[in-house]
């Protein structure tokens, strides 16, 4: 197998895990979100919110650090930033919430604020990687929007199947603090598999 | 790519709301009568029928209605839903009973019923939907007061921020079929503990049909030292309080004396006669962490299994 396509699977295998991880601890946050700021449709608001505001700023800040650097080893950095981010969420979860709660109060500010403490930097880091993966596959301009398709193709299966797994079989298994762990070790390995293929994953780059 | 994301999002998080479903506050009936206001709230799809004398409101769920409370104008100080007189069962066991909190309004005749009956009681019912109390003021002459205040607010939330002591807390809150999951765990009830003043109880209706009843009741007892349970027919009603079990000859003196004290309509010590007391919880205590309460729910149980868990008092 020639090493674009070893190259291909690998950050198509990337973008999966990492679209699982996405949507799984965004479905995750819900869980630690409601003790506080109730289970209405206002806290789904807020949280959807922040991961699309997390989104679009993940894609840009990938897109402007990856023409720069051309860098999977950057990338990998970011994503272990995202997982140790994680790691430490049941640390100091509930004394800010707690806070929050009496000091901002439980209208669209306090749970948007709750929202974006718990997602906004992990999620931000972790969307990173798509306009990574998308630069780093592109060889030829005129198979860029069929790549770009791919790319972002995959990725949102890995969102679909992180919402569903994880709300249908993984939630009513174990425990939300658990499942962070888990999540952010897996985000931890990804990073180190991009740290550690930096040269394979350059490969043939300018 | 933003556009299609931020609506697959969107339709998750309402298909996940409507799976939510589950629980009922009272089992879901034909909706019977005439249709007096619609109203889609911030969180229910909220109807209110009258049927001749009586006014129902209920919240629409899965193309079934739920109904939340009944008023019958003939008799509007009737409590016209079985379990809500035994959410009164209060009285005879908190050391006190000037303080009611309630955590979800209705048509609030359970808070209506206390605030006739106790002259010197002050009670604030927490409803999360606004739209709730501007029917029930409508409708079911909820009529606030010195003594009788609704707020507007998330019932945890509203633990978590206003630290006061209460004598009997009210635990009635549904979303049309289902408890919250965050008004279920042990974490929930260990706040609602905190917020008891000395001698405190706590009352919850509980829908007994699924496994998440068992869930529920083992989570109350590894909070709360005694619990008992009254069969409201289609609902259960759970009383719990940090002390040692009553004997019920105590229990019953109790209730013969807050009766004689208020002369409340649906006597008390028919109340306490029915009571049971918890032997042995079977389900698994629910936490913050881990509340699978969407998996327990799907589990139907017999509706009178419940009873296997608990045995006459002595």
């Amino acid at each position: 197998m020639s090493s674009s396509i070893l190259r291909g699977i690998m950050l198509f295998t990337l973008a999966i895990v990492l679209g699982f991880a996405l949507m799984g601890f965004e479905m995750l946050a819900s869980r630690y979100l409601y003790p506080y700021f109730g289970g209405g449709i206002n806290t789904w608001a807020s949280l959807i919110a922040t991961v699309l505001v997390a989104l679009m700023l993940g894609y840009l800040l990938g897109g402007a650090l990856v023409d720069r650097t051309m860098s999977p080893r950057l990338c990998g950095f970011l994503l272990m930033g995202a997982g140790a981010y994680l790691f430490s969420i049941p640390l100091w979860v509930d004394p800010l919430f707690g806070w929050t709660l009496r000091n901002v109060g439980d209208g669209m500010v306090g749970i948007t604020f709750g929202a974006t403490m718990l997602l906004l930097l992990p999620l931000t880091l972790i969307s990173v990687f798509t306009p990574f993966a998308v630069r780093l596959l592109l060889t030829s301009v005129s198979f860029g929007g069929r790549l770009v398709g791919y790319v972002y193709g995959v990725s949102t299966i890995g969102n679909v199947l992180g919402t569903l797994v994880t709300v249908f079989t993984l939630m009513p298994l174990y425990g939300s603090r658990a499942l962070t762990m888990v999540f952010a070790g897996i985000i931890v390995l990804c990073g180190l598999a991009m740290v550690a293929a930096h040269r394979f994953l350059r490969g043939s780059a300018e | 790519m933003g556009g299609w994301r931020g609506a697959a999002r969107l339709t998750l998080a309402a298909a996940l709301a409507a799976g939510l479903a589950g629980l009922a506050a009272v089992p879901p009936q034909a909706a019977t009568g005439r249709l007096l206001e619609k109203r889609e709230s911030l969180y229910n799809n909220i109807f209110v029928f009258r049927d001749r004398d009586t006014i129902s409101m209920t919240f629409g769920h899965n193309k079934r209605y739920f109904t939340e409370s009944l008023i019958n104008l003939k008799d509007p100080g009737a409590l016209s839903i079985e379990y809500a007189r035994y959410m009164t069962l209060g009285l005879a066991y908190a050391a006190n009973t000037g303080r009611i909190l309630e955590i979800g309004l209705g048509g609030g005749s359970i808070v209506t019923y206390l605030n006739r009956a106790l002259p010197e009681s002050t009670i604030v019912a927490v409803e999360i939907d606004k739209d709730v109390v501007d029917l029930a003021r409508k409708y079911f002459q909820f009529q606030e007061s010195d003594r009788l205040k609704a707020v507007v607010a998330d019932g945890r939330a509203y633990l978590l921020r206003d630290d006061s002591k209460w004598d009997i807390v009210l635990l009635d809150a549904y979303r049309g079929p289902f408890v919250p999951f965050h008004l279920l765990t042990r974490e929930f009830y260990t706040l609602v503990k905190s917020r008891l003043a000395p001698g405190g109880v706590v009352v919850q209706n509980i829908e007994p049909s699924t496994m998440l009843f068992d869930s529920a009741i083992a989570t109350m007892s590894s909070v709360f030292r005694s619990v008992d349970f009254y069969d409201g027919r289609e609902n259960v009603v759970a009383v719990a309080h940090d002390g040692p079990a009553f004997r019920q000859a105590d229990l019953m003196t109790r209730a013969a004396s807050v009766q004689t004290r208020y002369k409340l309509r649906y006597d008390l010590r028919r109340l306490v006669a029915e009571r049971r007391v918890l032997r042995k919880p079977r389900g698994k205590v629910m936490t913050d962490d881990f509340a699978p309460v969407e998996t327990l729910r799907a589990i139907e149980q017999h509706n009178q299994k419940w009873k296997e868990q608990t045995e006459a008092p002595r």
